[in-house]
């Protein structure tokens, strides 16, 4: 008849579950985290645990290879070891922008990228140029023998400098 | 609608007292388009032979080409150096182009994405199925609409100095616009320009900004990704 | 002539022998029923239509570009599987391998050359084929999902070719995958970690070139297969191409 409403849902009402509602809840759910697991355990499998890299920490020599006031670039590790009369710091030669290898410019004084014309400090501010960020100073620490050892995975803020 | 709605259940056979249902339409069909059939061919022989043909074109063009054509190899990778200037391939270079503008969150991930989206969801908008011209009505309030992003593309753009892809912005914006106050003219070309729908021009805007990109990408950046003229 | 009459019959002779008739189940494809069995039964043509509309198979319809398209990604296929011939994927025989191809193996540097430049190609004719299809209305409804599917084939294309320019691990391909890979790592939170997935490490170096081979010569092409067959398919089951109506 019009005008009456009538309730909606099952003619049973209540949450009757029946047996193969439940089996097939069980069922997804099992298959749900069985394809969860073999996901995961995919990702871990492509995650490399041993990398076959150059080491991340090394050994720069003493802090008398370098002159007051000079900027040196390690080659092979990609880092740019800074002196002045107040210190020493580690900078990282990676263009924060892109990834391109940066050039220590002397007659200019400042380090700058080929790829895109960004422009550093020797503190590693940005000068010029469309890098987000200063180059990251890495932790530099003196070692028991009198060695500065270089850590690129500990980025540490750029007022931390190595008395020496 | 308050006549009496009697209702006679009984199968006759006669289709003007009990029409029959012949085909049943639901509610959320999207209308299809369905061109003109017209005649239909075999697809073998005609469509393979027309293939095989079209193959051994290509093929021939291509392989004139591979004999003279010599594919670059450079030095032997050296992660200490980085070449000046260092350019991604020639697809890619519409995007560092725009790497140059625009912080790399930006024009590196967030662009792109949003053009895959978009992309991907042309088919999906309410789509404008007879092909209606943009300015049919002559709408004022589009108009508006259309200067007002109009207006709002050019300062972002101006803001970030992203001359490349305001340039043809400009162009095809200036275009678009033309048919709306192009009463008079009846050449061949303004005719195709006053036709065109919507869907139309946004493609046309973003070709023309992809092909500008990759152009000055390719031809007019050297070291540093400085501005240079190609035939210096 | 004698002599070809002489061949036709024996070659209709050839035809009834039971062993032909267990190979080739048809017939010559004289009538119309044997010229669709041409086709519906035929392993590699049955995802084309059986009989096509007259208008779609003029060269101003569609330019080919989708076919063309195709044959390129074969092409591809066919001179990417010589090359496996000669390179490993390893750091430095990659260059070295290069060097091999260009210098040393017979028609090693033509091989190399139109695998290059069938790459270049099929990137410009996946672009202008979209294009294409976009201004005659081929995404239009039915084939809203078809389109869909063309532009995940795009993605597939951009990024098999970029995984290839990796391979001759030359100062061109290591920076630009450099940039690349720097790109990726400005995804917001998973950008580091898909960087170093793909890489197979922190550096652009020997897991980095394996893992970019694999995705090169076996993960994208099996995608890019299927894709395709998934294209063609609905081509056939939405009707057929799309031709704009106010061509011929």
């Amino acid at each position: 008849m019009p005008g009456e409403l009538k309730a909606p849902g099952k003619p049973e009402e209540k949450n009757t579950v029946t047996r193969r509602d439940f089996f097939n809840e069980i069922a997804g759910g099992a298959l749900t985290i069985a394809g969860l697991g073999a996901a995961v355990v995919t990702v871990k499998y492509a995650s490399p645990n041993v990398l076959f890299e150059p080491p991340t920490t090394f050994r720069a020599g003493s802090p008398d290879d370098y002159p007051v006031n000079s900027v040196t670039y390690l080659q092979d590790q990609q880092v740019y070891l800074v002196r002045t009369d107040k210190g020493m710091w580690a900078l990282s030669a990676v263009c924060t922008h892109l990834g391109c290898i940066t050039q220590w410019k002397p007659e200019s004084d400042q380090i700058a990228c080929p790829c895109h014309g960004s422009k550093f400090q020797r503190t590693g501010n940005v000068q010029a140029g469309p890098a987000p960020r200063p180059l990251p100073h890495f932790s530099l620490v003196l070692s028991e023998d009198g060695a500065l050892v270089v850590d690129k995975l500990e980025v540490v803020k750029d007022t931390e400098i190595l008395k020496v | 609608m308050s006549e009496k709605n009697t209702v006679e259940v009984g199968i006759s056979s006669d289709a003007l007292k009990q029409p029959r249902r012949v085909v049943f339409i639901t509610r959320k069909t999207s209308a299809k388009v369905k061109g003109e059939v017209g005649p239909q061919l075999m697809s073998f022989p005609h469509v393979v032979l027309r293939e095989t043909i079209a193959f051994q074109i290509l093929a021939i063009v291509l392989v004139v080409l591979a004999l003279f054509w010599d594919a670059p190899l450079e030095q032997l990778a050296n992660p200490l150096l980085t070449p000046n200037p260092a350019k991604a391939p020639w697809y890619f270079l519409g995007l560092q182009e725009l790497l140059h503008y625009f912080p790399p969150l930006v024009a590196g991930v967030l662009l792109p994405t949003l053009v895959v989206l978009g992309l991907v969801v042309i088919p999906y908008f309410d789509v404008n199925i007879e092909g209606e011209p943009l300015w049919a009505h002559r709408s004022t309030r589009r108009l508006q609409v259309y200067v007002g992003v109009f207006a709002a593309l050019f300062v972002l753009l101006a803001l970030y100095d992203a001359w490349t892809v305001l340039v043809p912005t400009v162009l095809v914006g200036a275009l678009g616009v033309v048919p709306y106050f192009n009463t008079t003219g009846n050449s061949r070309f303004q005719k195709f320009l006053g036709s065109r729908p919507l869907p139309w021009w946004v493609m046309t805007w973003f070709i023309a900004v992809a092909l500008t990109l990759t152009a000055v990408g390719t031809f007019f950046r050297g070291p540093g990704w400085s501005w240079v003229w190609p035939w210096s | 002539m004698a002599t070809t009459d002489w061949t036709h019959l024996r070659l209709e002779h050839l035809r009834q022998t039971r062993v032909w008739r267990s190979i080739f189940r048809r017939g010559p494809a004289r009538t119309n029923r044997t010229r669709s069995l041409a086709v519906f039964g035929n392993l590699g043509l049955h995802m084309m239509p059986v009989k096509v509309r007259e208008k779609s198979l003029s060269v101003r319809a569609t330019y080919y570009l989708g076919s063309i398209s195709f044959f390129l990604f074969a092409v591809l296929t066919i001179t990417g599987v010589l090359l496996m011939f000669y390179y490993h994927p390893a750091v430095p025989d990659a260059y070295r391998d290069m060097k091999d191809l260009i210098y040393a193996v017979s028609n090693g540097v033509f091989l190399r050359n139109l695998h290059r430049l069938a790459a270049q190609a099929m990137v410009l004719a996946v672009f202008w084929h979209m294009f294409h299809v976009f201004y005659r209305g081929g995404y239009k409804p039915p084939h809203e999902f078809n389109w869909v599917v063309g532009v995940g084939l795009l993605m597939v294309t951009l990024f098999l070719s970029y995984t290839g320019y990796l391979l001759p691990w030359d100062q061109l391909a290591f920076w630009a995958i450099t940039v690349g890979t720097n790109i990726i790592s400005y995804v917001p939170v998973l950008g580091r970690p898909i960087r170093f997935l793909l890489l197979g490490g922190h550096i652009i170096g020997q897991n980095a070139l394996l893992r970019f081979y694999v995705l090169h010569c076996v993960i994208l092409p099996l995608g890019a297969v299927g894709l395709i067959a998934l294209h063609f398919w609905r081509i056939q089951k939405d009707g057929g191409l799309t031709v704009r109506d106010d061509h011929e």
